[in-house]
């Protein structure tokens, strides 16, 4: 598995990428790389990490997802981390992962709606 | 690759982390929990697994059941022979880490299971039981 794999959409001005299901450390680093690379080219208005298809989630894997929310705030985007299974958020909580104020949705229509909202405040400002 | 209860799954490089998760996942099945129990059980040993990886270079992962009268289990041992943990209190503490990680392996995997024993010598290694139980 290699950053190829990792899907990338581009709708309606927001970046949709898929994380991967049982990724190892080398394609959590390609795919931290691959958003980051894809945002710089797209600037889309909002990211979206489906993470729907994720069963494991380690705290190696939500560190890396939460410096990847963190870097594309940098670069001055949105995120939202959305539709992480209900075993998973149980989990990560057990485990005392903390996501901080990183914005979350049950699925991508929420996601979307999140981050439309978000550029709207944004602009009012 | 298969793994036979009760014997050594080698842990030495990072490969071997999401090999080991697959393997747990399917004993765990095996052994009948339903999927939230099965995601506390493959988490749990990711985390352990890693400070595997991370701390002693290599290690071994060992699944076994258990049976008793009014319910069953499963164990997983982790063991290595890396440095030891100097202070087992202290590296149970949510959020302490001496690598760059967020402290959470230890404390959530006792969080997440129903029993966790530490066993640590410094300079000798350290061997992390898991156990988590199931009413038949």
């Amino acid at each position: 598995m290699t950053r190829d794999n990792i899907s990338v959409i581009r709708l309606k001005d927001i970046l949709l990428v898929t994380v991967p299901p049982e990724p190892d450390d080398e394609t959590v680093s390609a795919f931290q790389e691959k958003v980051l690379d894809v945002m710089a080219s797209n600037e889309p208005r909002g990211l979206v990490l489906d993470i729907s298809t994720v069963q494991t989630l380690d705290s190696f894997f939500a560190r890396t997802l939460m410096e990847t929310v963190q870097m594309a705030a940098l670069m001055g985007t949105p995120t939202v981390i959305a539709g992480m299974r209900p075993d998973v958020a149980i989990t990560a909580t057990l485990l005392g992962l903390s996501f901080g104020r990183t914005l979350t949705a049950r699925n991508m229509d929420s996601a979307f709606d999140l981050i439309i909202e978000k550029a709207a405040e944004d602009l009012s400002i | 690759m298969t793994l036979r209860l009760n014997e050594d799954f080698p842990v030495n490089e990072e490969g071997d982390i999401v090999m080991a998760r697959r393997l747990v996942r399917e004993f765990a099945l095996q052994r009948g929990f339903g999927s939230t129990d099965i995601t506390r059980i493959v988490t749990a040993a990711s985390e352990l697994i890693r400070n595997i990886y991370v701390y002693a270079g290599k290690g071994f992962m060992r699944v076994s059941f258990n049976e008793e009268v009014v319910r069953v289990g499963i164990t997983l041992t982790f063991s290595d022979q890396g440095p030891g943990i100097p202070d087992i209190a202290k590296a149970m503490e949510p959020g302490y880490s001496t690598g760059r990680s967020m402290g959470m392996g230890l404390s959530g995997s006792k969080r997440l299971m129903d029993e966790l024993t530490i066993r640590s010598e410094v300079g000798k290694g350290t061997t992390v039981i898991i156990v988590k139980w199931l009413s038949k």
